[in-house]
């Protein structure tokens, strides 16, 4: 039986970057195959996805389908050719509903539109018909992301794609959501649908891929059965070396406290409490890990800590000093060092270079500006030596950012607040969006500036990386402090209870009555 | 390195190029459906704006003469914009600065060259703080610049000119405008026969002044970082509030400085009918020349240029009527607008050309 489809030597590069995103790439499903295509980021696999898709002309390279040679040019001709893709940010109209959206750009002839009423039949249909339940009357802007996903796709089935392609479905979904992304992926597979599922989280290709592509700087440097390999085995096609999934990390005896929370009250930007009467602190050569489900204050509370955000009630000290009426900067100054959730908005300024994003914090420091004029050349010096010492190889001083992978922007907010022997770290969702390699550089660079003697606040969703990195565990629940772990003894089970707002005695009379039942 | 650096200006550049080109053969077009001759009207149209027709009478001389002031406003615009701050204030700035300079001018009596020092300052010191209300209400009451500029160019509108008709009025015979300033209070000319003088350098003084501040200074780093991401200026413990308020007042302080350069150098006074739009001709210019100072200087000149081509050009010498400069000049607007219009070309050109770059080094090292 022919392929389903084939990609022959594809091959693109961009001057503007100058990077060869593809580089005689070879690439091949048969229907009612998952195709898992994983590689960092920028290893070129939604350049790739959008030559098959028509949206970028490759330099050279030809594409078969079912067999027999076509041309895509534009988007139209993949959609002829049975090709659909749901791109990594979505494509939907916001202020239209399901129904419209899906058949946006279908309507039966020029001049009439279809009835609201028959619009709607249409896509209760499909959505029947693919088992993939949907309101058609929904507004998309009120839908939650993982139902917006779910409308992407059937506009792609509507379009009568044999293909799909999907972009890194699973970065912006709940745990619930992936794991009801990969049951209609399986399930698409079993009639006969031909998927091609972009990631870069291992466990997810594991779970539900046939066939794993393994993409390195352009080039395609593995394809496997998914049977015939495992994660260590992909982490390494993947990066290139060995990769430390979960980093070393020695025991060390902590020192006297650098930070404190006293009894701290914060609103949210609807002016509801977020963070009600929490008390913590965090010692010289110690991380703690702030686990719980994203939404439970963590935004507030670290905005708090770092300045941006005042508070409502109770106190911050750093060092034994008062700084809670202090602004960011005297913090910063202070030794406060802050790798923000949101890189992208908060972390970077993408307009402009590196050099300028890596002195946001101390271009005020004598060393960087005198009489009021910068000093250029200590910051270029200063951005090779970040560059240099957090060897983000990508990045060049004077020059813009705005096309670095996440892994590397990551690499510079994480160069930029580490330089400079900070006491005390808030790092929120430090690895988010990254790739196997760039978490590993993250995780050994926290667990480095611990041993140095910082004090280290980790925030984080993943329970893994909770796991992996903190000496100590707080879990916070509906904007209070649910428990203290140590992590040394503490199980996944127990942090997961306190996540979910259960109390540690629930577990053990759990597990009484389990015990029980078992005899 | 060097390259790089060069690519980027000639990116930056590239846009409004293919702008203006692609307005003037709109103009062709348009012209050509009147039914006059077109190559006769580019002709006519660049003489009039940048030829030299006798070596003491070329029309650059008075094209640089009219860039002076919009050189001087598009500074001030790019000094806003930069900042985060879409204020279209200019005008406003620009007309209570003609006023201070128009009254100064004959109502205090200095040596020469203190004269016109003392009235450069004022002047800058009133647009600065015709300036720093629209900052101020903007950051301590949130009211948007736009919306607040807009209203302080009518009033400053209306203040003038009831200043030209009544207190400040030279006689009640002619249109009205103020007495002729003194002769210690004008800029010097380069040239007798046109207004071209001091006031252009000033202005390209202007120009390497504020690219040096915006790009050199800390003053100028602030702005800029909380004029592109206010979230990160605040992450990074920028005094966005304080950084807002400094853009407006330097802002201000330009084009109350092109107010000065005008009176003091072009019409030695005020009168009635003086707001000519020389400020929105500012923001036009700014927004053509990619918000950049150097990009604001060539722009200012071409827009000079082009409008006095179509007056004594297109109006005069071929009857065209010359609100087609504006139409053209309007159209300009709209092709930079819709620049994503040209950057497909541009890419497959670009393409194009590194490629068979690549092809020749490749071919040279084998
Ligand atoms: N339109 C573009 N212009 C220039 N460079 C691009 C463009 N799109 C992607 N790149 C570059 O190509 C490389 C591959 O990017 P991409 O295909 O998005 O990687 P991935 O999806 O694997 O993360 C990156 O280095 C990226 O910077
Ligand atoms: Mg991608």
């Amino acid at each position: 039986m022919a392929l389903a489809l084939e990609m022959k030597g594809i091959t693109k590069y961009f001057s503007s970057t100058d990077v060869q995103a593809n580089d005689n790439v070879n690439l091949t499903v048969e229907a009612g195959e998952v195709l898992a295509l994983v590689g960092e980021n920028g290893a070129g696999k939604t350049t790739l996805m959008n030559i098959l898709y028509g949206l970028i002309k490759p330099d050279s390279g030809e594409i078969f389908i079912n067999g027999e040679k076509v041309q895509i040019g534009h988007p139209d001709d993949a959609i002829k050719n049975g090709i659909g893709m749901v791109h990594q940010h979505f494509k939907l109209v916001p202020s239209f509903t399901v129904a419209q959206n899906i058949i946006l750009g279908m309507e039966p002839n020029k001049a009439g539109f279809l009835s609201p009423k028959e619009e709607n039949k249409v896509v209760k249909e499909l959505a029947d018909k693919f088992n993939l339940p949907v309101d058609p009357k929904a507004q998309i802007r009120d839908l939650p992301v993982g139902m917006q996903q779910r409308v992407e796709i059937l506009k792609v089935l509507l379009r009568e794609a044999k293909i799909l392609i999907l972009d890194e479905p699973t970065a912006v979904l709940t745990p619930q959501e992936v794991k009801e992304l990969m049951d209609v992926v399986r399930q698409l597979a079993k009639m006969g649908y031909s998927v091609i599922f972009i990631t870069h989280k291992l466990i997810e290709v594991m779970e539900v891929a046939d066939k794993v592509s393994v993409m390195r700087a352009g080039k395609n440097v593995g394809n496997k059965k998914v049977s015939d390999t495992n994660i260590p085995d992909l982490a390494r096609m993947m990066v290139g070396r060995e990769v430390l999934l979960r980093v070393k990390k020695d025991t060390i005896q902590r020192g006297k406290p650098v930070f404190e929370a006293k009894d701290v009250s914060v609103s949210d930007v609807h002016g509801l409490a977020a963070i009600s009467h929490v008390s913590f602190n965090v010692h010289e050569g110690e991380i703690v890990g702030l686990a719980g489900v994203s939404g439970n204050g963590q935004t507030e509370l670290v905005e708090v800590i770092s300045g941006m955000r005042p508070l409502d009630g109770g106190n911050l000290y750093l060092n034994e000093q008062d700084i809670t009426q202090a602004n960011v900067r005297d913090r910063r100054n202070a030794g406060v060092a802050h790798i923000p959730e949101d890189r992208m908005e908060v972390g970077l300024n993408l307009q402009t270079n590196l050099d300028e994003n890596l002195i946001i914090s101390r271009y005020n420091q004598s060393e960087f500006s005198k009489f009021g004029f910068l000093l250029g050349k200590s910051i270029s010096r200063f951005a090779e030596t970040v560059v240099k010492s957090f060897s983000i190889a990508a990045a060049k001083p004077g020059e813009d950012i705005s096309m670095l992978s996440g892994g590397n922007l990551q690499k510079v907010v994480v160069g930029r607040e580490l330089s400079g022997q900070p006491s005390f770290i808030i790092a929120n969702q430090p690895t988010r969006g990254l790739d196997v390699g760039s978490i590993e550089f993250v995780h050994k660079t926290l667990i480095e500036e611990r041993d140095r003697g910082a004090g280290v606040l980790l925030v984080s969703v993943e329970l893994e990386e909770i796991m992996a990195l903190a000496d100590r565990i707080l879990v916070l629940f509906r904007g209070q402090i649910q428990g203290e772990l140590d992590a040394k003894t503490a199980t996944e089970e127990e942090v997961g209870i306190l996540m979910a707002g259960g109390k540690l005695s629930d577990l053990q009379t759990n597990q009484a009555k389990s015990g029980k039942e078992s005899k | 390195m060097k390259n790089k650096k060069l690519q980027k200006i000639l990116d930056a550049i590239l846009i409004p190029v293919l702008a203006i080109l692609s307005g003037l053969v709109l103009m062709g077009i348009m012209i050509a459906l009147t039914g006059k001759p077109v190559w006769e009207s580019y002709g006519v149209l660049f003489s009039k704006a940048f030829g030299c027709e006798k070596a003491s009478n070329c029309a650059i001389v008075t094209t640089l003469e009219r860039a002076t002031p919009i050189i001087l406003t598009g500074l001030s615009a790019v000094v806003a914009f930069r900042s985060g701050l879409f204020s279209i204030g200019q005008e406003g700035q620009y007309l209570m600065a003609s006023i201070a300079a128009g009254w100064l001018g004959y109502n205090i009596h200095l040596p020469n060259g203190v004269h016109q020092s003392v009235i450069l300052v004022a002047c800058m010191a009133v647009g600065a703080a015709y300036g720093f209300i629209p900052g101020v209400l903007k950051v301590k009451l949130g009211v948007n610049e736009l919306l607040s500029t807009i209203v302080l160019n009518s009033i400053a509108t209306l203040i003038i000119e009831y200043m030209v008709q009544f207190p400040m009025r030279a006689d009640v015979s002619t249109t009205a405008h103020s007495p002729i300033i003194d002769e210690t209070a004008q800029l010097p000319i380069f040239m007798p026969g046109s207004k071209w003088g001091v006031g252009f350098i000033i202005a390209v003084v202007a120009v390497i002044l504020v690219f040096i501040y915006l790009w050199k200074t800390k003053s100028g780093y602030e702005q800029r970082m909380a004029g592109q991401s206010k979230r990160f200026a605040l992450y990074g413990g920028v005094p966005s509030d304080k950084a807002a308020i400094r853009a407006m007042i330097i802002s201000g302080a330009l084009a109350g400085l092109a107010g000065a350069v005008e009176v003091m150098g072009v019409h030695r006074r005020i009168m009635t009918g003086f707001s000519t739009g020389l400020g929105f001709d500012g923001v036009t210019a700014a927004i053509l020349g990619q918000t950049h100072p150097f990009g604001v200087f060539i722009v200012a000149i071409l827009f000079a240029g082009l409008k006095l081509g179509a007056q004594l050009g297109l109006q005069l010498k071929l009857g065209i009527p010359r609100e087609l400069g504006a139409t053209i000049i309007g159209f300009i607007i709209l092709f930079v607008a819709a620049s994503k219009f040209y950057e497909g070309a541009i890419d497959s050109v670009r393409s194009w050309f590194t490629k068979s770059k690549k092809v020749k080094a490749k071919g040279g090292g084998d």
